[in-house]
């Protein structure tokens, strides 16, 4: 756990996010946009004032959690993509829970506990059936899409709005830390929740069995780990993280502090993750950094577009080429390993 | 006058892609004809360099020539058209298919739907058959077959292919003793009919048996080349460990105690269904090393894992000190007192992409010393401990923060033995434990299992080496198709005995 481990993975992190600017900037040059100017807007956007920094943290917050729920699986062994449909979930029960009692610890409550339980099915199909959790976490995605639309628009639709769902009560919502912005203590939150995620994994004995078990499952039985149980805690400990990202979302976001028609303002934050996760290594402490620097693009991305003219969707473009820069080796490690396991 | 040699390797050298030097540049030459032995240790680049001859691999740096005429290799394909041809140490057959059909594999019908010549394949292959007077059956899938069976298609597939020059590697790692004899017998034959055969082993008996002349590798350089009628088993042993090697293993005389383990009618099933060991019962008392050789595949992996809570029990009782333990996981046999060296060492003994540090702890997690209060590791602990078993065991580590894999076999394999005897058990099962191990550890872990017994606790020991077993145990069985065929006390019977014993006869 010295320096030096840290050092090279950050490298190679850096090299892609360069790679993805740079890579960026000649899409950018060939559709007739200045790249400099382009990415001076973005850079302005984001990091230029009080308010973008507040954005660009605040954009980081979900996305560092839900990065949080793929990293802790695939130090597992496990390539969960199931957190989108988890923050649906996460969102609907704080807003049930601060509805029910008007207190942000129990919205919060009710995120880390719908969270938990929209991870198990998944789980339980992974350890005592077989089924490969990309296909169960991709069709529980659905599920949960369509079950949580159907909430949204039924029990806890707003009678005054046709547009959102209830809001969370004044008295329920996350304070600012920072007025007049986006910044409230869920970014806070993000952070410990990474920090605490990195204590489980490297210096807890259930980490240690994760971790085993995700390397070597023929091992670590023999170390007599339950690699099954292993499997069910990351995905229990993964739902958690997405299910307080939704949470947190809903209620440290201003000014709705509700789920909006379509679920637009919850939506995608499970799939930014993984790309979170993959810039950050799969590590807690990486995820912080590479959440805000995806924060950055996401708050970058609106004054790029005001200022240099250039669509949203050209900031999709670098951020999709960073993902694929980094996430080639990534992935394919990844790959060796979870097939590599199978044959045995 | 000096003979023109048939091959010529010239300052071979090899650097894998994370840097491991295998080659340091490498001179090594076959004359025409001769069985030539290629000898060393484990990871003295033996069989990189005939990957590299064969084809497989790409040198580095360096030169071939075969028959004066520089060679570059691209593939295997390359080398066999030049008439050279491997058998590698695991081999290469299609499970499914029959030993004609792998032997015809890539020969026959190389045009999309060209028809395959199975009658004209057949008559040849019988024909160099009948030549050899070593005879497989062509018919019968070969996952049907034993594994010197399947050797031999091996080298029926090469000498179907025409080869002048015959690579073995390790050919004898798998055989039983009668097995061998017949090898070495049709090695011969090759001989006369004018075949070059290189044989690579690390067992210096059977190099002194077969080859003519001998080159030596060790960590990766050229040592010397020798004539075998020259040589004699103490030089070769100097040559390829650098210092007089004594393998003797000091072992008192001593009275075993009370039955630690005692195995009851164990039957235990294997991965296909199959019945891998077949009703056992015997006893591993204390201050006793009991054996168990045998020829791999006859059910020990089965028996073993059965024994230390990784496979189901299908009948039969395990228990230990008096206590039934049958069926228990492996975290409470651990605690129990029992301590496991298992056969695989990368796969299960080891994880490799963690520290030194880390794999130290592995199976040791929950005890007091490094389970802290909310479930945390007590690094400082677990530093220590690591710490203690490096320099006790004289274990050669980058540093304990270092991923496993940095690590040498020989390395690897003293961190388990010392992990486990860390554990301070009553039993220990020791599974192979010194395959793939270089002569100094192989050396310390025997005298370390010895140790153990002398302090009255019970080693259950299983390993395909011969020599091992019977060095070591005080009393030893020979397992054959999941049953013991007798057990024995190792000094009071003859090694023809105990191949005649692996080979399922009993005396």
């Amino acid at each position: 756990m010295n320096g030096k481990n840290f050092l090279k993975p950050f490298m190679e992190s850096i090299i892609a996010v360069t790679i993805g600017v740079l890579v960026g900037a000649i899409v950018l040059a060939f559709s007739g946009y200045s790249p400099l100017e382009a990415y001076k807007a973005l850079l302005d956007g984001a990091l230029g004032s009080k308010y973008g920094i507040a954005l660009t943290l605040s954009s980081a917050t979900p996305i560092m959690l839900t990065g949080l729920t793929f990293a802790i699986s695939a130090r597992t062994g496990i390539f969960n993509i199931g957190a989108e449909g988890t923050v649906y979930f996460g969102a609907i029960a704080a807003i049930a829970f601060t509805a029910a009692f008007a207190n942000p610890l129990m919205g919060l409550l009710g995120g880390i506990l719908f969270g938990a339980a929209w991870s198990l099915p998944a789980a339980f199909l992974k350890v005592y059936r077989g089924v490969h959790e990309v296909i169960s976490t991709i069709m529980l995605n659905w599920i949960a899409f369509f079950g949580a639309l159907y909430i949204v628009l039924g029990p806890l639709a707003n009678p005054n709005d046709p547009n959102k769902t209830i809001s969370v009560p004044e008295s329920a919502r996350l304070g600012l830390i920072l007025k007049e912005t986006d910044l409230s203590w869920g970014f806070v939150i993000a952070v410990i929740a990474a920090l605490l995620s990195y204590y489980l994994l490297w210096h807890t004995v259930l980490g240690y069995g994760m971790r085993a078990s995700g390397y070597n499952e023929r091992a670590s039985k023999y170390g007599g780990i339950n690699p099954k149980l292993a499997i069910i805690w990351s995905f229990v400990i993964g739902g958690i993280m997405s299910g307080l990202a939704g949470a947190v979302e809903v209620m440290g976001r201003p000014p709705s502090y509700a789920i909006s028609q379509g679920m637009a303002n919850i939506h995608g934050y499970g799939f930014d993750g993984i790309g979170v996760s993959l810039v950050g290594r799969n590590h807690p402490l990486g995820i912080i950094l590479s959440g805000i620097f995806f924060g950055m693009l996401k708050a970058g991305a609106t004054s790029m577009q005001i200022e240099a003219g250039v669509p949203l969707e050209m900031v999709k473009v670098v951020q999709g080429i960073i993902v694929v820069a980094v996430a080639v080796p990534g992935l394919w490690d990844l790959v060796k390993n979870l097939f590599g396991r199978g044959r045995q | 006058m000096e003979e023109k040699p048939l091959i010529e390797m010239k300052g071979i050298v090899k650097v894998y892609p994370d840097g491991t030097r295998t080659l340091k540049g490498v001179d090594f030459s076959v004359k025409k004809g001769e069985i030539h032995g290629l000898l060393g240790e484990n990871g003295a680049g033996k069989t990189t360099l005939m990957k590299i001859l064969s084809g497989m691999l790409k040198p580095t740096d360096g030169r071939i020539y075969i028959n004066g005429e520089e060679a570059a290799f691209k593939s295997p394909a390359d080398a066999l058209s030049k008439g050279i041809g491997i058998v590698h140490q695991h081999f290469t057959l299609v499970d499914v298919f029959d030993a004609l059909h792998n032997i015809i594999l890539g020969m026959e019908g190389h045009g999309l739907f060209s028809k395959i010549d199975v009658g004209r394949a057949k008559r040849k292959l019988q024909k160099v058959m009948d030549e050899l007077n070593f005879q497989v059956p062509l018919d019968v899938p070969v996952e049907n077959l034993p594994v010197g069976v399947q050797q031999r298609i091996e080298i029926l597939k090469m000498l179907y292919r025409d080869v002048d020059v015959l690579i073995l590697d390790e050919p004898t790692a798998v055989l039983t003793p009668i097995e061998v004899k017949e090898l070495f017998r049709v090695l011969n034959t090759l001989k006369e009919q004018g075949k070059t055969i290189i044989f690579i082993s690390h067992k210096l008996r059977e190099v002194m048996e077969i080859t003519d002349r001998v080159t030596v590798l060790r960590k990766g350089e050229l040592i010397g080349s020798i004539n075998t009628s020259d040589a004699t088993p103490q030089i070769l042993a100097r040559m390829m460990v650098g210092r007089e090697v004594v393998l003797r293993i000091q072992k008192p005389p001593k009275e075993a105690g009370e039955p630690i383990l005692e195995v009851k009618d164990l039957w235990v099933v294997g991965d296909r269904g199959e019945k891998s060991v077949k009703g056992l019962t015997f006893e591993v008392r204390a201050g006793e090393i009991f054996g168990i050789a045998g020829v791999e595949g006859n059910g020990q992996t089965e028996l073993i894992e059965a024994l230390t809570g990784l496979r189901h029990v299908e009948k039969g009782k395990v228990l230990l000190n008096g206590k039934d333990i049958t069926g228990k996981p492996p975290k409470e046999l651990y605690d129990l007192g029992i301590a496991h060296i298992p056969e695989d060492r990368t796969n299960m003994g080891l994880i490799l992409d963690m520290s030194v540090a880390e794999n130290a702890i592995l199976g040791l997690q929950w005890k007091e010393d490094f389970r802290g209060p909310l479930d945390s590791i007590r690094w400082v602990n677990v530093r220590k401990h690591s710490e203690e078993l490096v320099r006790e065991f004289e274990i050669v580590v980058p540093g304990i923060d270092a991923p496993l894999r940095s690590l040498s076999g020989g390395n690897q394999q003293k961190l388990i033995v010392a992990r486990e005897v860390s554990k301070k058990p009553l039993l220990i099962i020791a599974s192979q434990p010194t395959r793939g191990v270089d002569v100094a550890s192989t050396e310390y872990i025997r005298n370390y299992l010895i140790k153990l017994r002398n302090e009255n606790k019970a080693v259950l020991l299983v390993s395909a080496d011969l020599d091992e077993v019977t060095q070591l145990s005080d009393r030893m069985a020979v397992m054959y198709e999941g049953e013991f065929v007798g057990v024995v006390k190792p000094e009071e019977v003859t090694e023809e005995q105990i191949g005649l014993m692996m080979g399922g006869i009993r005396i």
